[in-house]
């Protein structure tokens, strides 16, 4: 057996590979070149896509990075419920997760009645966007920074806490940078989970449009071939970030 | 320092005991040694002093666990400036403390490039960085080469003791109790004995600690006339004369006995001496340099003989000897009642 396995598995691993990069040959031989243009408004929602994604990903960073946490280090009894709760948005079908925030967040729901009265509407706004970005990609980012908390050795953490460090100073200085690659990885997950958002922002957050809605009214507009400039800004801003982080990763393992 | 712990979780101990220079905890693996210590750093719930109530934070304990602990982001030099308030000199004071330790050159490098032993003195020299009352090392020698381990431990005895600061190192092994100022040995949650580890390795207070010290032969005997300073002893159908430790010695007594301190002569050996008796060989085994035994019993008797210890004659299982003992080196203790 030599070092890079069975040849058989490697044949195998080479046709695998090639499937799943298929369609992006596809469409670098389907595009257009000549007379490469995006469509009218394109330009738009590459902006709200942009600069809500990156709202989203602070909120989601700031709120879901206690909780990694707290999940990684809590003891004691109501592990497996609290893991289910963990679970369920991170399970939940996008459409699906979409009507529930509806029927909550919606003109008739209840919180959406609430927040409305102090001028809050979480129906096509920018925080609906916003909010549909953050049901969507959180989890990913919680169940990603939770493992990462969880590899940190405690000991650190107890040997910073003798070295007379409140245990405020010890989250900044000794877990948070010994979990900063699995943060990062969770992060770069989050930001394409939140820039693809489609199924909940379909139905909370129609308007503003942001990329993936775009590509669906322009895909039912003007056929396939009018949407390839877009499609190749939308990968091209969703990409560079986690295919980045994802080789520095495995580099720093390897 | 008198050290009065008491824990429930995750084992239940009860630790009374005087530290003095560097002192050793002696015990088996799951003994609860480990917790012991986490609970007098205040990162384990327990009841004690000194610092009993007080944060982790607020201790003036300075904690080395095992395999040193170094912070694997961090620099030697930013490690030891972990505990140091910020400022100006604050690198300047590290590589002082490292410099104090004899690892200085190691500042830069990270701790995946450090040795065992440098790791533990820089470990140390963090420690040191937030002026400590109390040094605590969890199993000091554990993560050292075999090669170095005892004379790095020796060196570590050195350096502790040369700071004056009091140091509580708990191990399973009895080479860092004999080289320590003071020692306590403990076994199902309690200590069984303390005291100067020449004073311990003497006059072991038990089976239990007879173990734990390393002794080997551990005999049941009967005390058939006692006299000053000596008695004579009934032991597996041999009669033994045996050094006694004050005490009243009466009934039974328990023996012990290290396998290096049983010397063994050719069958037919001339002389006269104490405790002499033949003995069938059941096994031999080369251990190194050194040659390890057993006997047929009884009493079945496990003896190292060092190479320049070695009668003429060749040792086979099956063979005779003469086994002797010196009877200084026959250890009493009182049975368990």
């Amino acid at each position: 057996m030599t070092r890079s396995g069975h040849p058989a598995a490697a044949a195998a691993g080479v046709a695998v590979l090639a499937i799943l990069v298929a369609p992006f040959l596809a469409l670098a031989f389907a595009t257009r070149w000549a007379g490469f243009h995006l469509a009218p408004g394109d330009g738009g929602a590459v902006a709200v896509s942009l600069g809500l994604s990156l709202v989203s990903l602070g909120l989601i960073a700031l709120a879901g990075t206690p909780l990694a946490y707290w999940l990684a280090r809590r003891q004691g009894r109501g592990g497996g419920v609290i893991d289910a709760l963990v679970l369920l948005p991170f399970l939940t079908p996008p459409l699906a997760m979409g009507i529930l925030l509806a029927a909550l967040y919606g003109p008739y729901g209840p919180a959406g009645q609430l927040l409305e009265r102090l001028g809050l509407v979480l129906t096509n706004s920018a925080p609906a966007f916003v909010a549909a970005q953050i049901y969507g990609a959180m989890p990913y980012y919680v169940v990603a920074a939770r493992a990462a908390f969880a590899a940190v050795p405690a000991d650190y953490e107890e040997i910073a806490l003798t070295l007379g460090k409140s245990p405020w100073a010890v989250f900044w200085r000794v877990s948070l940078p010994l979990a900063r690659l699995g943060l990062a990885a969770g992060l770069a997950t989050a930001w394409v989970r939140a820039l693809g958002e489609f199924g909940i922002v379909l139905i909370i957050a129609y308007f503003p449009q942001g990329m993936p809605v775009k590509l669906w009214v322009d895909l039912q507009d003007s056929g396939l071939g009018a949407v390839f400039p877009l499609l190749w800004v939308f990968l091209l801003v969703a990409m560079p970030l986690p295919l980045a982080l994802g080789i520095f990763t495995r580099r720093r393992y390897a | 320092m008198e050290i009065a712990y008491r824990l429930e979780r995750p084992i239940a101990l009860t630790a009374r005991l005087t530290v003095e220079g560097f002192t050793v905890l002696l015990g088996l693996s799951g003994e609860g040694k480990s917790s012991l210590l986490k609970a007098i750093a205040g990162l384990l719930p327990a009841a004690g002093e000194p610092y009993g109530g007080l944060a982790p934070q607020a201790r003036p304990v300075g904690y080395l666990p095992q395999g040193a602990g170094l912070f694997p982001h961090l620099k030697a030099w930013e490690n030891v400036a972990f505990a140091l308030p910020r400022g100006p000199a604050r690198r300047a004071a590290a590589c002082d403390l490292l410099a104090a330790m004899g690892v200085e050159e190691a500042a830069e490098r990270r701790p995946a490039a450090l040795s065992g032993g440098e790791r533990q003195r820089v470990a140390l020299a963090r420690a040191l960085a937030r002026r400590p009352r109390l040094l605590l090392l969890d199993e000091p020698t554990a993560a050292l080469d075999v090669a170095t381990r005892d004379e790095i431990a020796a060196e570590l005895v050195g350096r502790v003791r040369r700071l004056g600061i009091p140091a509580l190192a708990v191990t399973h092994d009895p080479h860092l109790a004999a080289i320590a100022d003071r020692m306590a040995v403990m076994e199902a949650g309690r200590i069984l004995q303390q005291g100067r580890p020449g004073a311990v390795f003497a006059a072991p207070a038990s089976a239990g600690v007879a173990r734990l010290l390393g002794f080997r032969n551990l005999l049941a005997a009967t005390v058939a006339a006692a006299g000053p300073g000596l008695v004579r002893l009934d032991c597996a159908g041999l009669s033994l004369l045996a050094a006694a430790p004050a005490g009243a010695w009466q009934g039974r007594a328990g023996v012990a006995i290290r396998s290096e301190e049983i010397g063994l002569l050719a069958a037919d050996a001339d002389g006269e001496g104490p405790n002499r008796f033949p003995v069938r060989i059941a096994t031999v085994r080369e251990e190194a340099l050194a040659l390890r035994l057993t006997t047929a019993g009884p009493p079945a008797l496990d003896l190292l003989l060092a190479r320049r210890d070695l009668p003429a004659a060749t040792l086979a299982p099956g063979g005779m000897a003469v086994c002797a003992i010196d009877p200084a080196h026959i250890h009493l203790f009182q049975p368990p009642p």
